[in-house]
C-alpha cells in the first residue's frame, strides 16, 4: 500500500515543486517588467513637470517657435490628464521627445536665452531626465528580454503556456528620434 | 593630450640637461653600492667560514651584517630617489598638465581606498606613494600608487609560525568627480566567473556575489564579456553606464591591457588599475639617458590622467 503511494506520490510531489518554481520565476520576471515600466512612468512625469517652467522661460525669447511651444503645452495637458492607454502614452512620449529636441536645437539661434541662468538650469535638468528615461528604457528592454526568454525557453515555456503568458514588446527607437540624438550629441561635444 | 614627438622635444630641450647631472649622481651611487655589496659579501663569507668553527657565531655577526646592508643601502640611495622624483617624475607630470601637483611620499588614504568598496577585504598592510592631484577642466582628480595586502599565518611542523603576505591590490588607484549625480552604488568589475566557467555557470556564480547589490546585465555583449556590473539600482546603473560610457570603458581597458575595477559612489568614480611592477621608481643599474625609459614613465602617468578624457568626464551637461 505504502509502496504504491510512494510510487505515485513522489513523482507528483516533484512535479508540483517543479511547477511552483517555474511559476514563481515567471511571475517574478513579469513583475520586474511592470516595476521598471513604473519607473519609466515616474520619469516621464518628472519630464512633464518641467515643461510649464521651460515653456514660460523660453516663450519670452523665442519668436519663431511659438507654434511648437503651444503644441508642447497641449501634449503635456493631454499626457497628464490620465485617461491614456499604454500605447498612446508611448506615442505621446515619443512626439514630446521630438518637439523638445527641436526646441533645444532652436535655442542655438538665441544667444540671450543661452545666457539665461534659469534656462541653463532647466536645460541641464532636462538633459538629466532624458538620460534617465533612456536608462529606464534600457532597463525595461533588459527586463522584457529576460521575461521573453523565460516565456519561450524550455522548460519555463510549458508553464508560461499553461498560465497564458505571452511575449512582450521591447521599446524601439524610431528613425527620427535617432536623428535627434545625433544632433544633440553634436552640440554636447 | 600631447604627442610622443612633443615629449621627445621636451626631453631634448629641457629634461636632458638635468638628467646628465643626475646620471653622474647615479654612477657615484652605483659605485658605492657595488663597494657595499663587496664588503657585505666578504662579511657573510667570513661568517660561512666561521660557521664550521662555532655555529651560533653566524647569528651574532651575520644578522647585523644584513641589517647594516639594508640601512646603508637605503641611506645611499635615498637622496637619489627623491632627487629623481623631483627632477624627472615631477617634470613629466608638469609636462602633461600644469594644473597637476605631485607629492612623491604621499598616497591615497586607506579610508578612501576602503570607501571605494572595490576591494572589501581589510588590508593588514597598506603602503603607497606618488600622489598626483589637481583639476583638469571641470574634473577634480587624484591618484597614487598603492599596495594593499593581507596576511595569513601557518604553523610549520617544527612549531614556528610563518606569516605569508598576499596582495589584494597593487597598482594605480584613481578617483575623480563624476559628471552625473547619483545616489546609489554601482560596481564594474572584471568578469572572472564568466570567463572561467562559461555563460551558464558563470551567471550563476555572479548572482551569488551578494553585498554589492543585484547583478545587472548590460545590453552591450562585448562589455558583458569583459566586465560584470553590480548595483543597488539598475536604472541608476544604466544612467551612469550609458551606452557610450560602456564603450569608452571597454576601449580604455583594451588600450591599457590591464585589469581594471571601477566603482561609482558619492558622485565619484573610483578606478583601480592593476600593475605588477613598482611605478615611478628609478632603476639604479640602468642609464637615465634613455628616452624610452622617460617615455615609459610618461605612459604610466598618462594611463591614469587620460581617464578624464577617455571616459569623457569633462562633459557636464547633466543637472
Amino acid at each position: 500500500m505504502y509502496i504504491i503511494i510512494a510510487i505515485i506520490g513522489i513523482p507528483v510531489f516533484f512535479l508540483l515543486m517543479f511547477f511552483i518554481i517555474m511559476y514563481n520565476t515567471l511571475v517574478g520576471k513579469k513583475n520586474q517588467v511592470q516595476n521598471v515600466y513604473g519607473s519609466i512612468d515616474a520619469l516621464l512625469k518628472k519630464r512633464y513637470d518641467l515643461i510649464p517652467n521651460l515653456v514660460s522661460t523660453v516663450k519670452t525669447y523665442m519668436k519663431h517657435e511659438r507654434e511648437v511651444l503651444t503644441q508642447i503645452t497641449e501634449l503635456r495637458a493631454k499626457a497628464v490628464s490620465g485617461s491614456l492607454s499604454e500605447q498612446e502614452k508611448m506615442q505621446l512620449d515619443s512626439k514630446m521627445g521630438k518637439l523638445l529636441g527641436g526646441i533645444m536645437v532652436a535655442v542655438e539661434n538665441y544667444p540671450d536665452l543661452k545666457a539665461n541662468q534659469n534656462f541653463l538650469h532647466l536645460q541641464s535638468t532636462l538633459n538629466e531626465v532624458e538620460e534617465q528615461i533612456s536608462a529606464a528604457r534600457r532597463a525595461y528592454n533588459a527586463a522584457v528580454t529576460d521575461y521573453n526568454n523565460s516565456v519561450e525557453m524550455f522548460p519555463t515555456n510549458i508553464v508560461a503556456g499553461m498560465i497564458g503568458y505571452k511575449r512582450k514588446a521591447v521599446f524601439e527607437i524610431d528613425e527620427s528620434e535617432r536623428k535627434n540624438i545625433n544632433v544633440n550629441k553634436l552640440f554636447n561635444e | 593630450m600631447k604627442t610622443i614627438e612633443e615629449l621627445k622635444a621636451f626631453y631634448d630641450s629641457t629634461l636632458k640637461n638635468d638628467l646628465i647631472s643626475l646620471e653622474d649622481e647615479r654612477k657615484k651611487i652605483v659605485n658605492k653600492v657595488v663597494l657595499l655589496n663587496i664588503l657585505c659579501g666578504l662579511g657573510i663569507g667570513l661568517c660561512a667560514v666561521l660557521f664550521f668553527i662555532f655555529s651560533f657565531f653566524v647569528l651574532i655577526v651575520g644578522i647585523p651584517v644584513i641589517i647594516l646592508w639594508i640601512i646603508l643601502y637605503s641611506k645611499i640611495t635615498k637622496g637619489y630617489v627623491s632627487s629623481f622624483k623631483d627632477k624627472v617624475i615631477y617634470r613629466i607630470i608638469k609636462f602633461i598638465d600644469d594644473n597637476l601637483n605631485y607629492k612623491p611620499n604621499n598616497c591615497i588614504s586607506m579610508q578612501t581606498y576602503m570607501s571605494s568598496k572595490i576591494f572589501r577585504r581589510n588590508p593588514d598592510r597598506y603602503t603607497g606613494d606618488d600622489l598626483v592631484y589637481g583639476k583638469l577642466g571641470k574634473t577634480d582628480l587624484v591618484f597614487s600608487e598603492i599596495h594593499s595586502e593581507y596576511k595569513t599565518q601557518s604553523r610549520s611542523s617544527n612549531g614556528t609560525t610563518q606569516t605569508h603576505w598576499h596582495t589584494i591590490f597593487k597598482g594605480l588607484f584613481f578617483i575623480a568627480t563624476f559628471n552625473k549625480k547619483f545616489k546609489g552604488e554601482t560596481y564594474v568589475l572584471p568578469d572572472v566567473a564568466q570567463k572561467m566557467f562559461g555563460n551558464l555557470l558563470g551567471n550563476l556564480f555572479q548572482s551569488w556575489n551578494k553585498g554589492r547589490g543585484e547583478l545587472i546585465k548590460m545590453e552591450d555583449p562585448d562589455f558583458e564579456k569583459v566586465f560584470v556590473v553590480y548595483g543597488n539600482d539598475q536604472i541608476e546603473a544604466r544612467y551612469i553606464l550609458s551606452t557610450s560610457l560602456m564603450k569608452r570603458i571597454l576601449d580604455y581597458k583594451n588600450k591599457t591591457n590591464k585589469q581594471i575595477f571601477l566603482s561609482f559612489l558619492q558622485n565619484q568614480i573610483f578606478v583601480a588599475i592593476s600593475y605588477t611592477k613598482n611605478l615611478f621608481e628609478p632603476r639604479l643599474f640602468k642609464t637615465l639617458l634613455d628616452f624610452n625609459m622617460i617615455r615609459e614613465y610618461y605612459e604610466d602617468l598618462l594611463t591614469a590622467v587620460s581617464i578624464v578624457d577617455e571616459l569623457n568626464l569633462n562633459t557636464r551637461i547633466w543637472g
